[in-house]
């Protein structure tokens, strides 16, 4: 454990201050203090400062997390500005993350907010070690994986995410995650005639998977033969995006529309032949909607993946295991365990 | 802004985005994030409206605001925020209230569509016949802590916001609070009745004082003396609450002495009530219990740390003091108010001593102003998903789909179909309605001998029903006007009663409020019987009271079982937009695919459901 790591363990044992308290009151009233105090020795990589990212950059920052890094190479381009609300829309050809950390810290004074504006590929493990949470976005798989692995190694919370267009997924491994779960019980009371519902702490331990495992499971084996008619499409168009970012090293460009679709299409057929699953599991128009990014996509997307953060870091509520998705045209938000 | 560039949104879609007119009722919570969705999407057109001022509480969650915006208006600096995301967007602030007649029916008809991020329910139920009025489509949003609720409003194809009766806010019987507490809310409720008895509006319904009329105690012949003080409202003559603490000039020692020694020794000469209670332990000041039970907690911030009864003392000195100095001072009453420090110190000091008098666990002043204050925790979260879903039910109405909009639930945990945000059908207009249906209509059950016309406007017409002028004319051959939304014109009617007028039994009175463009027939029922403390209820459609009654009647004969709980009622909370904060586990969420009619049965049988 890093010296860095030592000290933010005891900060998190301080007492919350006055100005915290009045700062924080609506929230503490809601998960408690113990969680308020967890949260502020939590340390989060945000890698990929795209809308997404700056959604849950803004809801972790609010809610008083110890720090966050928003690591991003990239330079801000027009379309980044429709939904990263934290750049700047005149600051287009800057690095991102350099251009969205300014309104990240101004949200909260109380957390450091520092911009890197590094490529996460020339990222060796001693980086990923000063974090308790690493949120990755805008990347390819192959390096999903691999800072997935050195996550598990480092015992460090891993979340990656990303939405494309008006779709839009979520991925956690929490390794084996120990929280408090609340349960409702009704208990007898002696001299009450009816039972008294009562609230209970439970411990609870949820095992997770790396993303290798949740991307990697066989659909002809019996098992999941049997569940791939209620599982959503947008697993499967999660994994045509993946693709398409290896190859391309870029997401689905409105500039480039025509070309993209076809590309998504023929990456669809081939994805769904080698899953030996057929092809209209995936109807081809998702390819139409995955343009861009959709800033209320990115508010829902955000929103759910920040919750799952405040939750792992405080120990508190059932995680939410290991996929959530949405998009527009379902309108469902979607919660799928795959690979466990 | 994703409507300037051409493939994110199609080509119609990004013209109806960037030429709709939105109105955003609300800079709060859902609303800095609805707005930020707003002008990022592409929406160019906007008006925001909010009557309030910033406060460091809202920091954690309503992000186009900063510490150094701490009292400055929240639609102003949320304009000024948002502009800085999209520079070419319009934006209209107004910091004041939507109930205002100034935002009448030509205001709201200027809007493609109206999106509602309110915290109330009479702002809701405002804006909902604003829109039914001017025929614009509403979307209406609400979120409690973690859970949240998107809904569509178009006047004749769904449901109206006030289609199906809410939930009543948590009241309790006069004589648990007066006389035998048992919870902590009881002291604390009791503690803000006894705030405005001392130095807020009084209020006859709040009496603080032990209540000798208790049905529990009433009819003990050995009691004849207690009853005789009794007047026929069964108070005990004496001097009032307020009238009492003038005279002694709200001198600490002797109010502790008169509500926590004399009072409480007078409930204890009412035996009857403690032959199956712990009996009460009145306080001396000078004798204050030792600081028993009570733990130090070093961990927890200042508001968390339990008081002991002499700290409650010591504060509770402290705040009439300085509560009074502000009565002198002003020449007015005093409003509660849970972030004022010294009405939260009496509030939480009075409820403690109470609550120790009657072996009721103590609450520290962090959870006291959580209950007196009624609040809803809140967090960036669960707005934020919400002020999306908002967005993406709002495009659909733009692209005349309004066959695909939904009610859409954000649920704590997954749903059996381990769905988190669960979208259902939209429900049919209720065709009795009391106000989008044709014809509107409802029952009122009063005494016609003792209610006032100021009642039937002020807590009637106004509080209860939501209209906010309302011009009331008697359904006769001489078409009286009973009340006259201008200024002056029916005032010497107020004190009078409605018998006065000739209201009886089966009065129609036509109760119109023009600015809400809202007619009502309200059918006036006599009654004697209505139990202590009640002015009036409010019934519902003349077909729905009807069944609702033989059901009644049915279920009367089958259970014949005394209810002494008897008198007047306390309502808790003085916010009326008090939220289902139950999170279980919901039983059987109907969604659409499985029935055809879901979201009402939902409501009926979801214990989280939260009524926006």
């Amino acid at each position: 454990m890093s010296h860095l790591k030592m000290r933010v363990m005891d900060k998190s044992s301080e007492k919350i201050t006055e100005d915290e308290a009045a700062l924080y009151d609506r929230q503490i009233r809601l998960w408690g203090l113990d969680a308020q105090k967890r949260l502020r020795g939590a340390r989060i990589l945000v890698a990929g400062v795209c809308g997404m990212g700056a959604e849950v950059t803004k809801n972790l920052v609010l809610a008083g997390v110890k720090s966050v890094v928003l690591l991003d190479h990239r330079d801000l381009t027009q379309n980044d500005t429709f939904s990263n609300f934290l750049a700047p829309p005149d600051a287009i050809g800057q690095n991102v993350a350099m251009a969205s950390e300014e309104r990240a810290q101004v949200l909260n004074p109380m957390v450091d907010v520092v911009a890197d504006p590094s490529n996460i590929e020339e990222k060796t493990e001693e980086f990923f070690k000063d974090f308790d949470v690493v949120f990755v976005s805008r990347c390819k798989r192959e390096q999903l994986v691999k800072i997935n692995n050195i996550c598990r190694s480092n015992k460090i919370l891993f979340l990656a995410g990303d939405v494309f267009g008006q779709v839009g997924y979520m991925f956690s491994d929490f390794m084996d995650h120990s929280y408090a779960d609340e349960v409702k019980e009704k208990v007898e009371v002696p001299g009450q005639d009816q039972p008294v519902e009562e609230t209970k702490i439970v411990r609870r331990v949820e095992s997770f998977v790396p993303i290798t495992q949740a991307l990697e499971v066989d659909w002809t084996s019996p098992e999941y033969n049997k569940r791939l008619k209620r599982t959503s499409p947008s697993y499967f168009i999660m994994q045509v995006l993946m693709e398409f970012v290896s190859l391309y090293g870029r997401t689905p460009d409105p500039t480039k529309r025509d070309a993209d679709i076809v590309e998504l299409l023929t990456i669809k057929n081939a994805l769904l032949d080698k899953l030996s699953i057929p092809p209209e599991k995936v109807k081809n128009d998702f390819a139409e909607f995955v343009f861009g990014q959709l800033s209320p996509v990115c508010a829902i997307l955000g929103g759910v993946t920040a919750q799952e953060i405040i939750k792992a870091v405080s120990q508190k509520d059932a995680p939410l295991k290991n996929f959530f998705f949405f998009n527009t045209v379902e309108g469902v938000g979607i919660v799928e365990s795959i690979g466990v | 802004m994703a409507t300037h560039v051409t493939g994110i949104l199609d080509e119609n879609l990004r013209n109806s985005v960037k030429s709709a007119k939105i109105l955003v009722v609300g800079a709060g919570g859902i609303g800095c994030e609805l707005l930020k969705n707003l002008v990022l999407t592409g929406f160019e057109d906007i008006e925001l409206i909010d009557l309030d001022t910033i406060d460091i509480s809202n920091l954690n969650r309503q992000f186009l605001f900063q510490k150094v915006h701490v009292g400055r208006s929240k639609s102003e600096v949320a304009r000024e925020s948002a502009l800085r995301f999209n520079p070419q967007a319009n934006i209209v602030a107004y910091h004041d209230s939507i109930t205002k007649p100034t935002y009448g029916v030509p205001f709201f008809k200027k809007f493609t569509l109206v999106m509602n991020a309110l915290d109330n329910r009479a702002a809701r139920n405002h804006v909902n016949r604003m829109c039914l009025a001017a025929g614009v489509p509403l979307v209406e949003s609400g979120t409690a802590g973690y859970l949240g609720q998107v809904t569509v409003i178009k006047k004749g194809v769904t449901e109206c916001y006030e289609c199906q009766p809410k939930p009543a806010q948590k009241t309790f019987p006069g004589c648990t609070i007066r006389n035998t507490p048992s919870e902590p809310i009881h002291c604390i409720v009791w503690a803000k009745h006894l705030f405005n008895q001392l130095f807020g509006e009084v209020d006859p319904d709040e009496d603080v004082s032990p209540d000798a009329a208790d049905p529990e105690q009433v009819g003990d012949a050995g009691q004849a003396a207690l009853e005789a003080e009794a007047n026929d409202e069964g108070n005990v003559n004496r001097v009032s609450t307020r009238g009492w603490a003038t005279s002694h000039n709200y001198d600490a020692k002797k109010l502790f002495g008169k509500l926590f020694y004399d009072d409480i020794m007078y409930l204890l000469s009412m035996d009857k009530l403690w032959e199956k209670r712990r009996k009460p332990t009145p306080l001396q000041w000078d004798k204050l219990p030792d600081a028993d039970g009570v733990v130090e907690g070093e961990e927890l911030i200042q508001d968390q740390r339990p008081w002991t009864i002499s700290q409650c003392y010591d504060v509770f000195a402290a705040a009439v003091g300085s509560l009074y100095k502000k009565l002198q001072g002003s020449g007015e009453d005093l409003v509660w108010d849970k972030d004022d420090k010294d009405s939260m110190d009496f509030v939480t000091a009075c409820a403690n001593i109470r609550a120790h008098i009657f072996g009721i666990p103590q609450k520290s002043r962090f959870d006291v102003k959580s209950m007196a204050g009624n609040i809803i925790p809140a967090i960036a979260t669960t707005n934020a998903v919400i002020a999306g879903l908002i967005v993406l039910e709002s495009i659909k109405i733009l692209q005349g789909r309004l066959n695909d909009c939904k009610t859409v639930y954000l649920n704590r945990r997954p749903n059996f179909k381990n769905w988190l945000l669960v979208p259902c059908v939209l429900v049919k207009p209720n065709p009795k309605c009391y106000v989008c249906s044709e014809k509107p209509e409802i029952c009122v059950r009063l005494n016609v001998e003792k209610t006032t016309v100021r009642t039937l406007e002020e807590r009637i017409l106004k509080a209860s029903l939501n209209m906010v002028a309302p011009d009331v004319e008697i359904v006769n051959n001489r078409g009286t006007i009973l009340i006259s939304s201008e200024e002056g014109e029916t005032e010497e009617n107020n004190d009078k009663l409605l018998k006065d007028f000739d209201i009886i039994d089966g009065t129609q009175l036509n109760c119109d409020d023009f600015l809400q463009n809202y007619t009502l027939t309200l059918n006036i029922i006599h009654s004697e019987k209505l139990e202590e403390g009640v002015e009036f209820e409010v019934l519902g459609n003349p077909e729905e009271l009807k069944k609702a009654q033989e059901e009644q009647a049915k279920k009367d004969a089958e259970s014949a079982v005394a209810n002494n709980e008897g008198a007047s009622v306390s309502t808790v909370m003085e916010n009326d937009d008090l939220v289902c904060l139950d999170d279980e586990e919901p039983k059987k969420r109907k969604v659409e695919e499985e029935s055809p009619q879901p979201a009402k049965k939902m409501r009926a049988e979801s214990p989280d459901i939260i009524m926006i």
